[in-house]
C-alpha cells in the first residue's frame, strides 16, 4: 500500500513539475508543498524512470532557516525536469556528511563556509579535494542571458576566500554575504550624547568617558569573532596589499611596522574589554557576552548581521536600538573598514554528478533563486539584490555606502602542518591578552613563527 | 581424556565470543592507531604518506602538546587526591559513625555519577557564571562589595581547578559507594577490640579501615587515571572547548583538535599513542609504588 | 569532671561538623539537579536573565516541542533499542568469559586475563575513527558482493560495538566476583553429575545476581550517555538521544532554543535517575559481594 502510494505521489509530482514548467505562477504557489513531497519520495522513487538523475546537495542551516533551501531546491527541480535533488540540511552539517564522505559517499554540492570550528571546508581544501569552478563562472545563468561571472558583484571572486590557493583559480562560489563590523546600542549613545568614533583615537576617548560611567567599551562573543575584526584592521592599517601579504604568510610581515599597529590596537582594546568577557567566551556561554550590549554594560561587540536575529528573544534596556558601524579609521581622515564575510558553495572533486552540480551552482545566481533567499534575509552578492532591503538589514548592508571600505578573504590554504594552527595562534590568544596572561610582544612573535612554518607548507 | 576434551571445549565456547569481539573492535583499531601515527594524512584523500617517527619528533617539540600534558597530569593528581580523600572520609563517616539519614546521603552522593556529561556541563556553566552564578552569588555575601569578581572559567590560573571541581563533584559518590562496600565487609570485632584498647574513631580509621581496604584503594587508583583522562576530555569539550587560550586543553581534546580541525590525522593518532602508553605506564608505576603485603582478616 | 564535659562538647562539635559537611555536599548535588528540572519549564526568553531565578510559570510546551520538533521521541526510542541490545549482547558474551577466566586454569588463561586488563587502557575516544574506517571498508566489500552495505547506520552494529568496548571493564568486574566463590559449590555440582554449562548457568549465575545488577547499572549509564561512537557511526536520521541533544545545543548564528534544550536534558536524565533509584540498594550489595574488592 505504502509503495503504491509513493509511486502515485511521485507520478503526481512529475505531472506537477511539468505543469509547473508550462505555468510558472501555479508552480510557485505549490513549491513548498512539493519540496516536502520530493524529500519524502526521493528515497522511495523507483529507479525505472528513464531520465531520472539525483543530485545530492548538502547545506548548512544558518540563521536564515532551512525552508528557503527547500523552496530553492523545488524551484530548481521545476526548471530541470527529471532531476531529483536530495537535500541534506543541518545546523551541524559537517557532522552529518563527513562520516559518509570518509566512506567515499560525497554530496555533489556542498554549501558550507570556511572558518567553522570543524573546518571541514578547510580540510577538503588542504587535501586538494575541490573541483575548480572556473567554467561555472563562464556559464550562462540558467534561463537568463547573462554569464555567472557578470552577475556576481565585482571583487567577490578574486580573493583568497574563493581562490584558496592564491593561484587565480576559483574553487568556492560566493553565497550569502554579510558585512561584519561593530554592533552597539544606538539608543545608549544618543541618550549620553556620545558619537560613534571615526578614528581609534576617538575610540579611546569614548572608552575613558564610558569607563567613568561604569560602562566597558568593548566585548566579544568568542575569540573566533576576531577573524573578521582582525582582517578589517589589517586592511585598514596597510591596505589590500598588506592584507594579501599577511594572508599568504609573507616573510616578516607580521612583525613589520604596519601589523605591529594591529597588535597594539587590539592590545589596547583588551584593556577596555568588559571583565567577564573571557569567562563567557566559549560556545556554551557566548550569548552572555552579546547580552552585555543589550544591558548597556558594554558598548561595542564585533559581529555579523545575524546578531539581531540571534538575540531576538533576549530582554533589553529601555530605548534599545541596534547600531552598526565599520571599524574606525587608523588615522584621522582615513576610511573605516568592514570585513565582508560570505558563505561558500563548492563541489567536492569526488562528486559523482559534477555537471548537474555545476548547473545547480549556476542556478543559485538566477533572479528566481536570489529572490527566494532574499525573502529569508539571505543576501547574495548579486548586483541589485541589496537594493530592496528593509529595516535593520538596510542599515547593515548600507555600511559601505557611508564610505567604509570592504575587505574579503582569509588565510591561504597550505598542506597541514602538525601542531601549527594560525587561527588558534592569532585569535585565541586574545583571551590571554585581555586577562593579562600574555604580552602583546610575545603574541606577535608566536604569530610570526606560525606564519613562517605555514609559508614553508605552501606550494 | 574425554573429560579433558569437554573441559577445553567448554572453555573455548565461553571465551571465544568475547575474544573475537574484543579483537575486532578494540585490538585491531588500537593497532591501526599505532600504524596511522606513522603516516601523514589529512583524513579524507587517498594520499597517505609514510613519515616514520616524524610525527613523534614534532610532538616532542610542540609546546601546546606539553601544555595539554601538564593540564592532564594536574587534573589526574588533583582529582585523585581530593576525591580519594573525600570519598574515604565520607565513606568512613557513613559506615562507622551512626549518622542519621545514612541511606539518604548514600543515594544522593551517587547521583552526579549517573548524569550525562551534557547535563553536568549545563549545570556547571550556570554555577560558574561570573555575574549571576551560584558560586559568585554565595561568595558575594562574604566578600567586600567592590572586590573583583572571580572568573571561574575566565581566569587562566583558576579555570583548570574549576574543571577539577566539576570532575570531583561527579566522581565522589562513585568511589564513596565503592569504599563503603569494602568497608562493610570489615568485621565489627576488630573495631570493638580497638575501642577497648582506647583507640578513637580517627585512630581506628587509620589503623584498621585504611590498611584493610588498601587493595581496593589501589585498584581505584587505576580507575582514577583512566576515567580522568576520559572525562576531562568530555567535560572540557562541552564546557570550555579547551579555552581560554588553551588553558584547559587536555590530552584528548588536543588530539581531536589536531586530528580533525587541523587536518593532521596522523599527528592526532601519534598523540593517541602517547596517551595510551602514558596511562599504561602511570598505572603500572602507581601500582608498583603502592604495593603492600595484603592484610587478611 | 571538667575534662569530661570538654570531651562531650568536642564530640558534639565533631558531629555538628560532620553533618555540616554531609549536608553541604548533598545540597550541592540536589540544587543543581532540581535547577535543571526547573529550567526545563521556563520560557525561552527567561533564559537570558539570571539562570537561578524561579520560572515565571509552568511552560510545558518545551517538552511537546522537544518531542515534536526536535524529534526527541525518535531519538529516545533509538537510545532505548541500542542500550538494551548492547546490554543483552554484553551479558551474553561477558558472563561466560568472566566465569571461565576466573575459575579455570588453562594454557593461555593468564595471557587472556592480561589482555582484557590491558583493554582497560584503550580509550574509546581515539579508536572510534579506526573502527569507523574499518566498517567503511567492510561496507565497500559488502557492496561489491551483495550490492549494499549494512554496517554503518545500523543500530545493531552500534550496540555490538558498545558491548565490545565495555568488555574489559565488565569482565574485570565479574571475574573479580567469581574468584571469591569457594570451589566447593562447583565440586558438589560436578559430583551430582552436572555438566560444565549446567553448572555455570544454574549454580554460578544465580549467585552472581548482585554483581550482574551492578554491571547492568554501570553499563546502562555509559551506553545511555555515550555520544562519540554514536555520533560517528549513525550518520543518517537515526540518532541517539545524547547526539540529538548535542545538535540542539546552540548552533551559532541562530536563535537558541533553550527551552527545548533543557527539556531534552530532563529527558536524558530521567530514565537514569529512575533506574538508579530502583536498583540503588542492590548496587552497594553488588559491590560488596565481590565486584570491587580488588
Amino acid at each position: 500500500m505504502k509503495k503504491i502510494l509513493s509511486v502515485m505521489v511521485s507520478v503526481a509530482m512529475v505531472v506537477a513539475v511539468s505543469a509547473g514548467c508550462a505555468n510558472k505562477e501555479v508552480m510557485n504557489n505549490s513549491t513548498e508543498n512539493i519540496a516536502q513531497q520530493t524529500q519524502e519520495t526521493a528515497k522511495e522513487t523507483p529507479k525505472e524512470e528513464v531520465k531520472e538523475q539525483t543530485l545530492k546537495v548538502a547545506a548548512f542551516e544558518g540563521g536564515y532557516g532551512a525552508s528557503m533551501w527547500s523552496e530553492v531546491v523545488a524551484a530548481f527541480e521545476a526548471s530541470h525536469p527529471g532531476v531529483t535533488v536530495e537535500l541534506t540540511i543541518d545546523k551541524k552539517i559537517e557532522d552529518v556528511i563527513s562520516p559518509s564522505m570518509k566512506a567515499g559517499d560525497y554530496p555533489d554540492v556542498i554549501h558550507l563556509a570556511t572558518g567553522r570550528q570543524a573546518a571541514l571546508t578547510e580540510t577538503l581544501t588542504k587535501e586538494k579535494g575541490l573541483l575548480p569552478l572556473t567554467d561555472v563562472l563562464e556559464m550562462t545563468v540558467p534561463g537568463e542571458s547573462v554569464k555567472v561571472k557578470d552577475k556576481i558583484v565585482g571583487g567577490f571572486t578574486d580573493t583568497l576566500a574563493t581562490n584558496p590557493y592564491g593561484d587565480g583559480i576559483t574553487y568556492y562560489a560566493p553565497m550569502f554575504y554579510s558585512p561584519c563590523g561593530l554592533f552597539y546600542n544606538a539608543g545608549l549613545l544618543e541618550a549620553k550624547g556620545w558619537s560613534v568614533p571615526a578614528t581609534w583615537d576617538e575610540m579611546w576617548e569614548l572608552g575613558e568617558k564610558a569607563k567613568a560611567e561604569g560602562i566597558a567599551l568593548f566585548t566579544y562573543p568568542t575569540t573566533g569573532y576576531f577573524d573578521a575584526f582582525t582582517y578589517a584592521l589589517i586592511a585598514s592599517v596597510g591596505g589590500a596589499d598588506t592584507f594579501n601579504a599577511a594572508m599568504s604568510y609573507q616573510d616578516g610581515i607580521w612583525e613589520g611596522e604596519e601589523l605591529t599597529q594591529v597588535f597594539d590596537i587590539i592590545g589596547k582594546l583588551a584593556q577596555y574589554t568588559e571583565k567577564t568577557t573571557v569567562a563567557n567566551a566559549n560556545d556554551e556561554n557566548f550569548t552572555k557576552n552579546q547580552q552585555l550590549i543589550l544591558d548597556n554594560k558594554a558598548i561595542f561587540v564585533p559581529n555579523g548581521t545575524w546578531l539581531p536575529g540571534e538575540m531576538a528573544e533576549a530582554p533589553r534596556a529601555d530605548g534599545f536600538k541596534w547600531g552598526f558601524t565599520a571599524l574606525p579609521a587608523v588615522k584621522a581622515g582615513g576610511s573605516g573598514y568592514s570585513f565582508t564575510w560570505f558563505e561558500q558553495i563548492w563541489i567536492p572533486a569526488a562528486a559523482e554528478n559534477q555537471d548537474m552540480a555545476k548547473e545547480f551552482i549556476a542556478y543559485m545566481y538566477t533572479d528566481e533563486a536570489a529572490k527566494i533567499f532574499a525573502k529569508s534575509g539571505a543576501i547574495q552578492p548579486i548586483a541589485g539584490v541589496s537594493a530592496n532591503l528593509e529595516g535593520d538589514n538596510k542599515m547593515f548592508y548600507s555600511i559601505y555606502d557611508n564610505g567604509a571600505k570592504a575587505t574579503m578573504g582569509g588565510f591561504a590554504a597550505t598542506t597541514p602542518v602538525e601542531g601549527v594552527d594560525m587561527k588558534t595562534t592569532l585569535f585565541d590568544t586574545v583571551n590571554s591578552i585581555v586577562s593579562g596572561d600574555k604580552t602583546v610582544a610575545k603574541w606577535q612573535k608566536a604569530v610570526e613563527e606560525a606564519s613562517d612554518k605555514l609559508r614553508a607548507a605552501m606550494e | 581424556m574425554n573429560k579433558q576434551k569437554g573441559r577445553m571445549g567448554f572453555i573455548i565456547a565461553c571465551l571465544s565470543p568475547a575474544v573475537i569481539l574484543f579483537t575486532i573492535f578494540m585490538v585491531i583499531p588500537t593497532i591501526n592507531v599505532f600504524r596511522m601515527s606513522l603516516y601523514k594524512w589529512g583524513g579524507f584523500s587517498n594520499n597517505k604518506t609514510f613519515v616514520g617517527l616524524s610525527n613523534f619528533k614534532i610532538l616532542f617539540k610542540d609546546d601546546n602538546f606539553y601544555r595539554s600534558f601538564q593540564n592532564t597530569i594536574l587534573l589526574i593528581v588533583i582529582v585523585t587526591i581530593v576525591t580519594l580523600a573525600l570519598a574515604l572520609i565520607f565513606a568512613g563517616i557513613i559506615t562507622r559513625i551512626k549518622v542519621k539519614g545514612q541511606d539518604f546521603f548514600r543515594v544522593i552522593f551517587y547521583i552526579p555519577n549517573i548524569l550525562s556529561i551534557v547535563v553536568i556541563a549545563a549545570i556547571f556553566s550556570a554555577i560558574y557564571d561570573p555575574t549571576n552564578g551560584m558560586l559568585n552569588s554565595i561568595l558575594g555575601i562574604f566578600r567586600e562589595k567592590d572586590a573583583d569578581i572571580l572568573l571561574w572559567l575566565g581566569d587562566q590560573k583558576i579555570v583548570i581547578f574549576s574543571i577539577a571541581i566539576a570532575l570531583i563533584w561527579q566522581a565522589i559518590g562513585y568511589y564513596m559507594v565503592m569504599y563503603m562496600a569494602s568497608m562493610a565487609s570489615i568485621p565489627e570485632s576488630l573495631y570493638e577490640s580497638a575501642g577497648l584498647e582506647g583507640a578513637g574513631e580517627v585512630q581506628q580509621f587509620f589503623s584498621i579501615t585504611l590498611p584493610l581496604i588498601w587493595t581496593n584503594i589501589r585498584t581505584t587508583l587505576t580507575f582514577f587515571i583512566i576515567s580522568t583522562i576520559n572525562l576531562s576530555f568530555l567535560l572540557v569539550s562541552t564546557l570550555t572547548n579547551g579555552g581560554p587560550d588553551g588553558a584547559t586543553e587536555v590530552f584528548l581534546s588536543y588530539m581531536y583538535r589536531q586530528a580533525y580541525t587541523n587536518s593532521s590525522y596522523g599527528y592526532g593518532m601519534a598523540i593517541g599513542v602517547v596517551v595510551f602508553l602514558f596511562s599504561f605506564a602511570l598505572a603500572a608505576t602507581v601500582n608498583f609504588v603502592t604495593k603492600r603485603e595484603p592484610i587478611e582478616f | 569532671m571538667r575534662q569530661k564535659k570538654d570531651n562531650v562538647s568536642a564530640d558534639q562539635l565533631f558531629k555538628v561538623f560532620i553533618y555540616v559537611a554531609l549536608i553541604t555536599l548533598a545540597i550541592s548535588i540536589i540544587i543543581p539537579i532540581a535547577w535543571v528540572f526547573m529550567a526545563s519549564i521556563k520560557q525561552n526568553s527567561e533564559f537570558y536573565s539570571n539562570p537561578w531565578s524561579l520560572p515565571k510559570g509552568i511552560y510545558f510546551q518545551n517538552f511537546i516541542d522537544a518531542f515534536q520538533r526536535a524529534k526527541m521521541g525518535n531519538y529516545m526510542l533509538n537510545s532505548v533499542i541500542t542500550t538494551s541490545l548492547a546490554l543483552f549482547i554484553l551479558l551474553g558474551v561477558a558472563l561466560p568469559a568472566a566465569y571461565v577466566l576466573a575459575r579455570y586454569q588453562f594454557r593461555g588463561s593468564k595471557l587472556f586475563n592480561t589482555m582484557f586488563m590491558g583493554g582497560l587502557f584503550i580509550n574509546v575516544n581515539y579508536i572510534v575513527v579506526p573502527i569507523f574506517l574499518m566498517l567503511v571498508n567492510a561496507d565497500k566489500c559488502l557492496k561489491s558482493v551483495f550490492g549494499s552495505g549494512f554496517l554503518l547506520n545500523n543500530v545493531f552494529i552500534l550496540a555490538l560495538i558498545y558491548a565490545s568496548t565495555a568488555l574489559p571493564f565488565t569482565i574485570y568486574l565479574l571475574s573479580s566476583f567469581f574468584v571469591t566463590i569457594p570451589k566447593e559449590y562447583e565440586e558438589a555440582a560436578f559430583v551430582d553429575g552436572s555438566g560444565y554449562f549446567r553448572t555455570m548457568l544454574c549454580i554460578m549465575m544465580p549467585m552472581a545476581k548482585p554483581s550482574i545488577i551492578t554491571v547492568i547499572l554501570f553499563n546502562f549509564l555509559s551506553f545511555w550517555n555515550e555520544y562519540i561512537i554514536s555520533l560517528t557511526l549513525l550518520t543518517k536520521d537515526a540518532k541517539t538521544l545524547p547526539v540529538g541533544l548535542m545538535q540542539l545545543m546552540k548552533a551559532q548564528q541562530a536563535a537558541a532554543n533553550y527551552g527545548q534544550l533543557y527539556a531534552g536534558l530532563v529527558l536524558i536524565m530521567l530514565p537514569t535517575l529512575i533506574l538508579y533509584i530502583m536498583v540503588q540498594k542492590k548496587l552497594t550489595q553488588g559491590m560488596s559481594l565481590g565486584g570491587l574488592k580488588g
